[in-house]
């Protein structure tokens, strides 16, 4: 697809030059009739011509207007005037037989013209006019505009291409820094969901070892599915680049700076984690999860500072729904994680509860769910599909995201060549430190219960009420369309009868209802 | 390290696990870049052609792989035809109106 766009973007330019030639062509065909000029043909004969036509004033630039109307008011003695314009065109009066027509007994014209006649050395007031540049040749530089398009044209498909590969060569240096770490520990790395089986790492065939198994998303996302493992069912690594591609990203960039991340996103079955919502994070990325994360506003009411040993210098904020689930998981060697990459780490967010952002939440509580384990998190189905099933479609998820970002001095390239594999072992630590984690106190465990009823009731009354609507919402549009039926249909009583039969449901509607008391028979 | 790996616990890949973002930049210069081509076409506006033809190329540089190329092809065309056209039917250079 990428190759096509090169081609088109040639037939393009081809094209717009196809299109100058011809604009040009046009342009000097309209013009043609202009272009050549005798001088003989700015000869007036005024006497016999005192209404001169004046001189067409596109000839060239520049060149004044001549009125030569005028010239009837010229006096007798200059016959033989020459009128010079700029010193480019003369007017001669050479035909003596229009004398005839100016005898001088015949007309009197006052000493005062005489003075102001042709001969002498005044200049008529010649007004120039200005001529677009288009009009008058062949002009390139009356095209300053597009040649500015042109230029941010280009340049523009010139950063297109180097962000790309520059996106691509990062990407790959990633999966080549983990690829054994993650075949050692992973059954299946590199799916896309789509082929009919899945290539595992035992029938590894020679040319695995340079094939990129890596997903390409976008020119700024990379992904690569990693299954097959204890602990966890799958491990989805997202390679989320800066968008080198788009110079307006890049400029934008340079405001507002954007990292390139790593995010390993781990899902759990329901057995293989406890149950809690806790979440490890940078101060502004803190504040925004807990805004935008859907189980993080519902289960973690407040942001505390992280005062842990290394994690003194307020860096680093923990919302955590339980209690001891801090401290449990952040251990030495998460500390020492932190202390050796300072600002690597972005956010740790575990939960059993995640279901997405806010805003798509919207649609993901609405999605059928076959099971609390398996995760549906924004797929769209129809409404009334989802309203059937009264279950929320949770994961239980591990998400831990990196920043990548330059260190001592090297490159990127570099240092995300060195330090990748120290970013996936301290993952598949954590991974299993939750795995094996329980909760110690029996109070933990009947708040997290406590917590996810009060949810589960929140989210089944949400569902009530939709569906209420939508019943309600039904009626209304089968009544709508009994009525039109009716209305069509010309037969007056039926129609009489229809409208009885809505007003008796109507009155029946507004009356409160009333309770029917059995009186027995004494 | 090798006592981890569990042929049994494999699940096949599905698209929907992938973080979801809000960045809806190519339907945004997608929608841009058809509007201002309608408006090259038919009003004769030479900088809505231009501003077309970059939304949809910026379009293009943005489009999720999942994403129809049908779409961001169409969209490409149709503003590489606006440019075209409307220089066609007036020759005479752009001007910017803002700036004059």
């Amino acid at each position: 697809m990428r190759s096509s766009m090169t081609i088109l973007f040639i037939l393009f330019n081809l094209l717009s030059y196809f299109t100058w030639s011809v604009a040009k062509k046009m342009k000097d065909e309209d013009f043609s009739e202009f272009d050549d000029f005798d001088e003989d043909e700015f000869v007036v004969e005024s006497p016999s011509s005192p209404s001169a036509s004046q001189l067409p004033s596109k000839m060239q630039s520049k060149k004044p207007e001549v009125v030569n109307t005028d010239y009837s008011f010229q006096s007798p003695s200059s016959k033989s005037a020459d009128i010079k314009v700029n010193d480019e065109v003369t007017i001669d009066d050479e035909d003596e037989d229009d004398d005839l027509m100016f005898d001088e007994e015949e007309f009197e014209t006052s000493d005062g013209y005489s003075s102001s006649s042709p001969t002498t050395s005044t200049i008529p007031d010649l007004k120039i006019t200005e001529i677009p540049a288009s009009l008058t040749g062949n002009h390139w530089e009356a095209y300053h505009c597009e040649a500015i398009m042109l230029l941010l044209l280009l340049s523009y498909l010139i950063n297109f291409l180097l962000g790309r590969s520059k996106n691509a060569r990062l990407a790959d240096i990633v999966y080549r820094s983990q690829r054994d770490l993650l075949e050692r520990n992973f059954c299946l790395v590199g799916d896309n969901g789509q082929t009919r089986t899945t290539q595992s790492a035992d029938d590894s065939t020679i040319n695995d070892s340079t094939t990129n198994k890596m997903q390409k998303e976008s020119e700024s996302l990379y992904i690569l599915w990693c299954s097959g493992r204890t602990a966890i069912e799958s491990m989805l690594m997202e390679v989320r680049l800066a968008k080198r591609q788009c110079l307006f990203n890049s400029l934008a960039a340079m405001i507002k700076s954007s990292n390139d991340m790593l995010i390993y996103t781990a899902d759990y079955s329901k057995e293989d984690m406890e149950t809690f919502v806790f979440c490890l994070a940078k101060k502004h990325c803190a504040a925004k999860l807990h805004r935008d994360m859907n189980d993080l506003s519902q289960f973690c009411s407040e942001r505390k500072t992280a005062d842990k040993r290394g994690l003194n210098n307020g860096n680093y904020q923990i919302l955590s729904e339980i209690g001891e689930v801090s401290s449990a998981i952040i251990d030495n060697r998460v500390v020492d994680f932190i202390e050796k990459y300072p600002d690597v780490l972005e956010y740790i967010h575990i939960s059993d509860q995640y279901t997405g952002m806010k805003i798509q939440n919207d649609t993901q509580q609405t999605s059928p769910n076959t099971a609390n384990t398996t995760s549906n998190a924004g797929s769209a189905a129809p409404q009334q599909d989802a309203l059937n099933t009264s279950e929320r479609s949770v994961r239980h998820v591990l998400i831990i995201a990196f920043n990548l970002v330059a260190r001592n001095s090297r490159s990127l390239e570099i240092t995300t060549e060195t330090v990748c594999s120290d970013y996936l072992r301290f993952v598949l630590q954590l991974i299993d430190r939750v795995n094996s984690f329980r909760f110690t106190l029996k109070e933990s465990k009947n708040k997290a219960i406590k917590n996810r009823q009060r949810i589960e009731e929140q989210f089944l009354k949400n569902v009530y009420q939709q569906r209420q609507e939508q019943a309600q919402q039904r009626r209304e549009e089968k009544r709508r369309a009994e009525k039109e039926k009716i209305m069509q249909s010309d037969d007056p009583e039926r129609q009489r009868k229809w409208e009885e039969k809505e007003h008796k449901r109507e009155m029946k509607r507004r009356q409160p209802k009333m309770k029917q008391m059995k009186v027995k028979a004494m | 390290m090798e006592a981890r790996r569990q042929p049994a616990r494999i699940h096949r890949f599905r698209p929907a696990l992938i973080t979801q973002t809000d960045d809806a930049l190519p339907e945004y210069m997608n929608l841009i870049g058809m509007i201002c081509s309608m408006c090259a076409l038919m009003l004769k506006i030479k900088w809505c052609a231009w501003i077309a033809l970059f939304a949809a190329i910026v379009g293009f540089a943005n489009a999720r792989a999942t994403e129809d190329t049908k779409q961001v092809l169409s969209s490409l065309m149709l503003s590489i035809s606006a440019v075209v056209i409307t220089y066609m039917q007036n020759p005479t250079p752009m001007t910017i109106p803002f700036f004059q």
